[in-house]
């Protein structure tokens, strides 16, 4: 199990529910999309939220117990 | 004295190695590219350095604004010379802006065992990561050509993850450490 770390808008939370490690990136992002639009992130406000919102994100899978999900940072 | 090679002088790359001039290291900058003005709204190049090479811009500004000595490579680092520019070093420092010249370095470091972070910024200017190459993938951007954070705007969020990577140098010469951070407008969080 996993838990599983948000970042949209420059916030950045935890979702409360474990999900698990090896779900896909698909996935995580599909769950993403669900949990913030429901409000089920703390801080994290997107009732509105289009369902294409994370494609562009990346998901890092951390120590074997959590999930990023993150913009992705291609600039130095 | 160690020798930390800041590869990519711009945003992130310019404010960490102005943050590093204390830690008794050799500093060494690696950039082909020229200040632009434009670039002094989220760089650390004053508006004197207009036209001159950022690595040896840098240089100079170490020099004459806190007598500090530095080392400067005013050239494009590729796999043909990262060998000669890059042997001596002791910590490799990313902060370049695309993910080829990325991948160069990492080929590198893994190939000649030396300790390379990575430091990286989103296009919106709202997230950063400071990563060590054992843990480090580059992200391309969404599409070629897309908007960088210059603007002055993301000038907050660049001094964040340049302090971020400025703070990650200085406990890896310290102790060795090698910490990895995500940052985000919520703040700081080490991994």
């Amino acid at each position: 199990m996993a838990v599983l770390n948000i970042t949209y808008g420059g916030l950045s939370a935890d979702y409360p529910l474990d999900l698990d490690y090896a779900l896909s990136d698909m996935d995580v992002r599909r769950i993403a999309v669900e949990v913030v639009r429901a409000g089920g992130v703390r801080g994290i406000t997107a009732p509105t939220l289009g369902e294409n919102a994370f494609d562009n994100f990346v998901v890092d899978r951390v120590g074997g117990n959590r999930i990023y999900l993150r913009p992705k940072v291609p600039f130095g | 004295m160690m020798r930390v090679i800041f590869c990519g002088v711009g945003a992130l790359g310019s404010q960490a190695a102005m943050s590093c001039r204390n830690l008794g290291v050799e500093l060494v900058f690696v950039d082909f590219d020229r200040v632009e003005s434009k670039n002094i709204l989220g760089q650390a190049f004053v508006k004197q350095s207009i036209g001159k090479n950022k690595a040896d811009a840098l240089k100079l500004q170490l020099a004459n604004f806190y007598g500090s000595k530095a080392e400067a490579f005013g050239v494009r680092l590729t796999a043909a010379n990262v060998d000669t520019l890059l042997a001596n070093a002791d910590l490799i420092v990313d902060a370049f802006d695309n993910a080829a010249s990325r991948a160069i370095l990492s080929t590198f470091a893994r190939a000649k065992n030396k300790a390379l972070v990575h430091a990286a910024i989103s296009a919106d200017g709202t997230f950063g990561l400071v990563r060590w190459d054992e843990r480090f993938v580059p992200d391309a951007e969404d599409h070629a050509g897309q908007a960088t954070c210059e603007g002055g705007e993301h000038l907050p969020m660049i001094a964040m993850v340049s302090s971020t990577l400025a703070r990650a140098v200085q406990d890896y010469v310290k102790d060795g450490q090698k910490n990895d951070s995500m940052i985000s407008l919520s703040g700081v969080l080490r991994q």
